[in-house]
Order: C-alpha cells, then structure tokens, then sequence
C-alpha cells in the first residue's frame, strides 16, 4: 500500500492541469483542425495478447438489441467523502471526529434518524423525495489501498485477488454482446476509463459536437479519400478505420441535430453539465447506447474542504455535482429516467477524523448514490458499522458492503444481466432491494 | 549458489543447443532478403516498399527520415547496425541541448529532494516526472540513437513505473537513468537486479511496505508474472518469492535501504529455486540469486525474446525465431545485443513486411520525422523552449500514449488490435493534418518549404506525379492507381490533370494531400 498521508497529495485529478495542453490561442488551430479538443484513444484501456481478438466485433455496427437500462457511472475521482454528502447525523461519533467539517443537524436535508444529506445537494432532494435518488453507505473494496493510482485501478479492474485485466464494464458488455463502439461511451474525458479496458469496442469522446475529422469539407472530403485508402486494406487496419466512418456518422448525426435539453432543464455550464448533457443527447438520440462513463474529480480535500456554507470547496462541489444530476434527470424525464441507472463510484473514502487542515485524508468506507426511474429512492441502505473508535478500521469508516454486491444488484435488477461470476469473481450481489427488476 | 536439479538440467541444455542458436545470419550480420513465399510474410507486406534496409529503418527506429535512409545506404545493414548497437559512439548534439531545457531531469533523489529543500520545487511535485515524460518525446523524434531509444522505450513497458507516479516524484528520473538506460543494450540479469532495489519500483509496486509480519505481494508477483517468466508460476511461487522480497525497501532519504529486522527468513523453494535464507542478514544476497536465477529462466528467455519479436517482427511471432532468439539470450547470459543481431539479421524478421502497425507513439513520432520537423527554438513566446514538446505530450495522451504514462505494472500494448479503437485512429489522423499544416503545436521549426522538402525543387507536371512524389517521400513506394486517383480527386483532378505552381495541391491544399497519404494503410504500417 502507498500509504502517504504527511505527504501532500499528488493525486493525477489534481495535477495534470497545470501541465495540461495549451489552449488554442485564436488563430492556432484551424476552426475545423482543433486537436486539442479532439477525440481519444479507447486503446488506453485496452490490453496486450488481443491480437485477432475483437476484430470481427469492431466492423459490427449494428446494436444487437438491448432492453436494459443505460447504465451511467459517474466517477468522483479524487476520493469522495461520502460522509459529508450523506452525513450520519445520529452517529454522535460522526461530530466528535468532525469539529469543523461537520454538518449541523438543523441544515441536513431529506433525513432520518441516522442519516441526512448535505445542505449543498438541495438540488437534487426533490428526486429523494420522488424515490428516484437513493444512497448506499459502508461501501469499500475488499483490499483497500489508500493510493489513488491503485485503488482506481483495482475499482475498474473489479476483480480483487485474480489475475484478470480487464474492466468490469468491458466484461458485461461482453456478456451482453455489444458490438457498435457506441454501445459504450466514455464522455468528456480523453480516454475511456480501466473498467472499459478490454476487447469489447467503446468509444472516449470529449464532447458529441468535437466528434469531428479535421480537414473534412463537403467540397473536399477527407472522408471520401479515406474510405478508398482503406477499401482494400488488411482488415487489421480497415476494421478501425470502417469504425472511425461509423462512428463519426453515429456520433455526426447527433451532432448535426440541434440539441436542446427538455422539460426546461438547464445544465450548469462546467464540465460535468455537458458530459451529462452529451450523454442525455446520446441516450435520446437512440443510436445504442447501453452504458455511458463520465469522470467528475476533484474531490481530493486534503485542505480546507471548509464548513457546509456556501463558498466552502466542499458545498460548492457537492452543489454542482447536484445541479448536474438535477439538470439530467430533469432533460430525460420520468419517461427516459425509467430506462436510465446511474450511479456514482470514488476510489476510496476519506478519514473519519478531519485533520489539521480542516480537510480530510484518504479512507475507506464511503457512500454510493444511484439515480434512476427504477431506484428505490429516498433513503439510505447499507449496513451501518458506526463510527466508534472501536468501530474503524485504521481510522476509516468500516466496508460492509462490497461495492461490486451493489452494482451486481443493479446489473441484476436493471441491465439484464444473470450470473456475475464472470463480471465480479466470487462476488453475490446484495439484496437491498435498492433497485426495482425492470419490468 | 543453491540451484535444484531442474535447473541445473537446462542450464547443460542450454550450453548443448548454442551453437544452433545464436546462428548463422546473426554471425554474418547480413540482411536476408525477403522471401515473398515465407509464412509470416505480414498482412501489410503489399503496402511497404520491399527494400530490406528501408524495412530495418522501419523497426529499428522510430521512423525513417530522409538523413537515416542516406546514413544506412551508406553503411549498409551491418554497418547500420552496429553504429546503432553502440549508442555511446555516436554524438547527439541536438538532442543533449534540448535537454537541457529540463533542469531536473539529470538530479538523481538526493539532487531532486535537495532542490525541494531549497524550495525550487515542492516535495512531492511531479515537475520532474513531467520531464521526464516530455524529454522521452524529443529522445524518440529526434536522437541519432535511435535504436537505444527504441530498446529504452521497450525496457520501460517491460519493467514499467507509470510516469508521474506520486510516490516516485523524486525517483522515476533516476529509475530512468540507472535502471532503464543504463542496462538498455546490457544484460537483462543486471538490469533486473538494478529495478528491484530501485525506489520507484519499490515504491510503485509496494516492496517499500512489505515485512515479515506484512508481507505484500504486489511485487512478487509481477516480478514473476511480467518482469520474468510470465504465468506459469504457482501462489505459492508468489508468496515465497513476497517473503524472500521483504526487507528491500526506501529508507528516509528516499534512498534503497535493506532492512534486515523487516526480513522473513526461512526456506523458499520458487520455480525450482530453492535457498535457505537462514538469517536476516543474507536476505540481500538471497533475492540477489533469485534474480539472477530468474532471469536466466528459460521461461524468462521466452518471454523476453517473443516481446522483442512482437515489438520488431510481427504481432504473433514465428515460434521458431522466438526458442532461437531464446537460445541466444541464455548462451549469452541474458545480453541482450545478441539477441538484437539474431533478430535483425533473421529470415523471419525479413519477411515481416509490413507486419506491424503504428502505435499512436509509433505514427506521431514517424509523422514528425518523416516530415523533417525540427526541435523548437527558445523564443519570446516561448522562453523554456519546451512548449512544443509539452504540446505533443498532451496530443499523445488524448490519443493513449503519452511516453511513460501507462498506468498499471504491465507496461502499454504493442499489437495492433490493442489500438484499434475507432477514437484512436480518428485522433491520429487529426494529427496528421495539425503536424503537416503547422497548426499544433505550432512551435516545431519547419522545412522552408514543405512542398521542396518531400517533393524537391522541381514541381511533378501533373496531379498524378505530385501524388507519387509525395508518397515515395513519406511511405517509400507510389501508391496503387486507384488510391492516386482518390487523392488527386480530392483536389477535383485526375492523374493526368497538369499541375501548375499555383494549383490548391502544391499550395494551401498540400499539408491535407501529406496528411491524407500520412492517413493512409501505407504509412500505418511500419
């Protein structure tokens, strides 16, 4: 374990920006040759010894029919601290380790003699209210780790104590047998996340409308060019390059349709509004979408995560968090929320015990939230361990439920799915009751 | 040293079978010319020109440049080859200026946490490791030794430690230096033996950690199953080895430390090799033998020699070329250059035109060699002189390959169908076009004149003729005619349309002609 906690923080979702590519100053990238803001590799995820593998998937194009929920998981990157968002109010331990940091009583909202939710997530307490918004609290990995680096790795891996390198989403694409890159999109991030490595085709894009091949001209098509280069190429190299036209006539067509969000649903305009709001787009859109990705960092607050007022880096990111979930739900509406799951993964928990900094370290246990039409909404579930001295482990709050048992429950209930062996080795999923079975 | 029978009885079957291995090609240092009939011959062998020097280039290096193709016709493949074997002798003037832009990549830990300390940078900043990861873009474009780097490259996917990775902020530079580069073109025993008591790998595969009471088994396991000899290892194998591994750990300085009260002494039996390891003391030694035993496993041999195959010859490697090249590394305890030459000078390797395609770090680097684009200048705009470089390094990121940057223990894929996914082709061919029209990143020094630079002084007399010479430039060979007529077609011409100085495609039209063909089956394999 990487343990470094007198360390500063030198997580990956806190650094890269200040060495991140450089904007395009005007006149720097052609209006059409915009690189920067371009597309992504699905290869990052992708594996050694596939060779031949997924080749014969990747021409595919059409969707084999799916009738489950579009899966949407939203990662809080960065260690989310899900005790400040879904705070255990009659917990009294949860104030004695929280002096600064912790919420009021009277400011909870939506709660019950244990839990409340922070005053930040208003936005999203009507959908608690509906029963479309839940949360499962106590969830862990089973060998946790207290690095970034390894604990994202070993979450997308999902598959604790084996020796299998692919992503869990890959894996219940395979079982599904999604063969259309678009039947899994990684959204608003350059490349597709670990749980999409794997032979099963995805698609990274950064946003629907860059989608775009540079240079390309109704006068002078690129593309035409291209689709002759290639017309009798190796299939090692056709198959990618019959995808790219596919996609970008998939991605094109969403693209070249105006969007508007419906039901007066007005995404915040950050970056996690308009991955939520591409992934709507291409949910409506029905070009076979059955599972989306969306990262959301950040949430590493080491220092000054500050008191639960306006302002403070912890309320002004669970606010956003909730005016995008807010906005998501409202554009799909009940009708399109009904066939939509999502929900929110974080690598690790933070530290029962603020520290020095009126920040928190890196934990354990932490709290999932899940959204949709077929959630059992407006409560909590998990098995609470307390928040004791006795009760943590290394100071964190205890796992006692395994975060794939959750997901396993909804794969179960939502998307489809029977057997998990293959998807989570060795894991049952839990029995909340969390989501209704589709109908 | 403490080696059971089994080993023993292929260390005499090792000595027997030598002379077989190493082979007669090697020994002459000749190319074998392609045999069209072969059985390997590569999916893409239509679509590269057949010249064998032009293939070594294509492989050996991180793409031909017009100086390369002049350098190798003039030394011949033997020639070429050792020159390239012997990195030491050859000067790069060009390069070592340019790196010396990046002031921390030369401090090793004591250098890097003394500069924290004196509050040049923060303890735990990744500026060094982002160096790093710039420095190892401009070494791949841009060094005249380019083999070195090529086998640099190799050595970090096979003992990788993600670069920026937090807890080796002051030790990735060094593990670079005195891991990677140092043993790239040594004996692989060495370098195995200088990664295992190397912080970063200490600390990015938990060994830092592991004690007797708390043994980790991060590292003893992918010390078997990547670093040596692949998956035929039992748990039990795993868990020995994680005992004998414990007490080699990072002391408060940062520095390797081996710390005797953390080892697990008693017996350890691991692939057939067995040690006492009766007292903490000798636990140092102990690993030390494991290692040496390991990498002259002959599992090891074949892991080692079918990755250099699937990097060099093809993505599925003849069977045969990969048990010689196995043979050699095990007679030549675990050298590595002996190996490069069997496998540069084999009919298998011959005869694996056009077997590879780019990986997205292959095709950008290619891309600016072949387009003669230059290191960028220090300017105003630009007063590090290394806006250019962290430009590119983002682009490869956004394509998955940003150098050093993979993630988990294993290394980045080097076959084909790992990069095939339709965002990563997209992104490549952006690329294509943002390099050849000079629009991203902007600050590279260009040709005064691409059009001259791939096509020379005389302007071809027709549409058809530009096409062709431009292809021969950046792929080596013309293109089918249906392929030249879809790219004279672009520019609404035939072949046989007259090129005048002023026509679109020897104009503002010509960077989207280089990217189409740069886009193009021919240039993607390698």
């Amino acid at each position: 374990m990487s343990v470094t906690t007198t360390d500063p923080c030198t997580c990956p979702e806190r650094r890269p920006q200040a060495d991140g590519p450089a904007r395009p100053g005007p006149g720097g990238l052609s209006r059409r040759g915009v690189l920067a803001r371009g597309l992504a590799a699905g290869a990052a995820g992708a594996l050694t010894g596939l060779a031949g593998a997924g080749l014969s998937t990747r021409l595919a194009f059409a969707a084999a029919s799916y009738t489950g929920d579009v899966l949407v998981v939203l990662s809080l990157r960065g260690g989310f601290d899900g005790l400040s968002a879904v705070v255990p109010h009659g917990d009294p331990a949860y104030y004695a380790a929280r002096p600064v940091l912790a919420v009021p009583k009277p400011a909870l909202l939506g709660g019950d003699a244990m839990f409340g939710l922070h005053p930040a997530l208003a936005p999203v307490l009507p959908l608690w209210r509906a029963g479309q918004l839940a949360a499962v609290h106590a969830v862990g990995q089973p060998n946790p780790s207290r690095s970034h680096f390894q604990a994202m790795e070993e979450m997308e891996r999902a598959a604790a104590g084996t020796s299998i390198r692919t992503g869990w989403l890959d894996r219940m694409l395979g079982l599904q047998g999604a063969s259309s890159p678009l039947s899994a999109v990684a959204v608003g991030g350059a490349n597709s996340p670990r749980s999409l490595a794997g032979p099963t085709p995805d698609l990274s894009l950064r946003s629907v409308d860059s989608f775009s091949l540079a240079g390309e001209s109704a006068k002078r098509s690129m593309a035409a060019a291209l689709r002759t280069l290639y017309a009798d190429a190796p299939p090692v190299l056709a198959g990618p390059a019959a995808a790219v036209h596919g996609a970008l006539s998939g991605v094109g067509a969403v693209r070249t349709t105006p969007y508007a969000p419906a039901n007066g649903a007005v995404y915040p305009e950050t970056e996690l509004g308009a991955a939520l709001r591409d992934v709507a787009r291409l949910i409506k859109s029905g070009v076979g979408l059955r599972c989306a990705t969306v990262d959301f960092g950040d949430w590493d607050m080491h220092e000054g995560a500050g008191a639960a007022v306006a302002g403070q880096p912890m309320f002004e990111r669970l606010r956003e968090l909730a005016l995008a979930l807010a906005a998501f739900a409202t554009d799909l509406g009940p009708a399109g929320l009904d066939r939509v799951t999502l929900v929110t993964l974080s690598e690790f928990g933070r530290r029962v015990q603020e520290n020095a900094s009126r920040g928190t370290d890196h934990g354990h246990g932490n709290a999932m939230l899940l959204l949709g039409g077929g959630v059992n909404g407006g409560r909590v579930y998990g098995r609470w361990p307390g928040l004791a001295p006795s009760a943590l482990v290394a100071g964190d709050l205890a796992a006692t439920s395994d975060y794939r048992a959750v997901l396993g429950e909804i794969l179960q209930r939502r998307c489809g799915m029977g057997s998990l062996g293959s998807i989570f080795p060795g894991v049952s999923p839990t029995g909340f009751g969390v989501a209704a079975a589709r109908a | 040293m403490p080696l059971t029978d089994v080993s023993r009885t292929w260390r005499r079957r090792r000595v027997l079978t030598t002379a077989a291995a190493a082979g007669a090609a090697a020994a002459a240092g000749a190319l074998v010319p392609a045999t069209p009939a072969a059985a390997n011959a590569g999916a893409g062998a239509g679509l590269v020109p057949a010249d064998p020097l032009l293939h070594l280039l294509r492989r050996a290096t991180f793409g031909p440049t017009a100086e390369a193709i002049a350098e190798i016709r003039r030394l011949g493949a033997a020639g070429w080859l050792d020159r390239q074997l012997a990195p030491g002798q050859i000067d790069d003037p060009e390069v070592d200026a340019y790196l010396g832009r990046f002031p921390l990549l030369h401090l090793d830990i004591a250098g890097l946490r003394r500069a924290a300390a004196a509050g040049e940078l923060k303890v735990g900043s990744w500026a060094a490791m982002q160096q790093l990861g710039h420095a190892a873009l401009v070494r791949a474009a841009w060094s005249r030794r380019q083999l070195f780097e090529v086998m640099v490259d190799f050595w970090s996917n096979h003992l990788n430690v993600a670069c920026p990775f937090g807890d080796a902020w002051d030790s990735r530079t060094d593990y670079d230096r005195t891991v990677i580069r140092a043993h790239a073109l040594g004996r692989f025993a060495d370098q195995l033996k200088a990664s295992a008591r190397h912080p970063a790998m200490l600390a990015y595969l938990d060994n830092r950690a592991s004690t007797k009471t708390r043994p980790n088994e991060n590292y003893g396991r992918e010390l078997l199953e990547l670093h040596t000899v692949g998956l035929v290892h039992t748990e039990a194998d795993v868990q020995h080895a994680a005992r004998l591994l414990t007490g080699l750990t990072v002391d408060k300085t940062g520095a390797y430390r081996y710390e005797p009260v953390w080892h697990a002494t008693g017996a350890v039996t691991i692939l057939g090799f067995s040690h006492p390891n009766a007292t903490a003391a000798g636990g140092e030694a102990a690993v030390d033998a494991l290692l040496d035993y390991l990498a002259a496993h002959p599992a090891t041999a074949r892991r080692i020699a079918h990755k250099l195959c699937v990097r060099f010859v093809a993505d599925d490697p003849p069977a045969g070329l990969v048990d010689r090249l196995a043979q050699v590394y095990l007679a030549g305890g675990t050298a590595i250059v002996p190996v490069l030459r069997a496998l540069f000078t084999s009919a298998e390797f011959a005869a694996a035109l056009g077997a590879k395609v780019r990986t997205p770090l292959e095709d950008a680097v290619a891309t600016i060699r072949v387009l003669g684009l230059r290191p960028e200048a220090v300017t105003t705009d630009n007063p590090t002189g290394t806006a250019a470089s962290r430009a590119l390094y983002w682009t490869l990121q956004t394509l998955g390959q940003a150098p050093l940057r993979w993630g988990p223990p294993d290394g980045y894929p080097d076959v084909a169908a790992a990069w095939a996914s339709p965002g990563g082709y997209l992104g490549r061919w952006n690329l294509h076009l943002n390099l050849a029209a000079g629009w991203y990143p902007k600050q590279l020094v260009r040709p005064a004149s691409l059009l001259r630079h791939l096509v020379g002084a005389a302007l071809p007399a027709t549409h058809g003729g530009l096409v062709d010479a431009v292809a021969r430039a950046l792929v080596g060979r013309p293109l089918s005619a249906p392929h030249t007529a879809a790219l004279t077609a672009f520019f609404g011409k035939q072949p046989t349309s007259p090129l005048r100085a002023t026509d679109s495609a020897a104009t503002g039209g010509f960077p989207y002609l280089v990217a189409l063909v740069l886009d193009s089956p021919y240039f993607q394999v390698r």
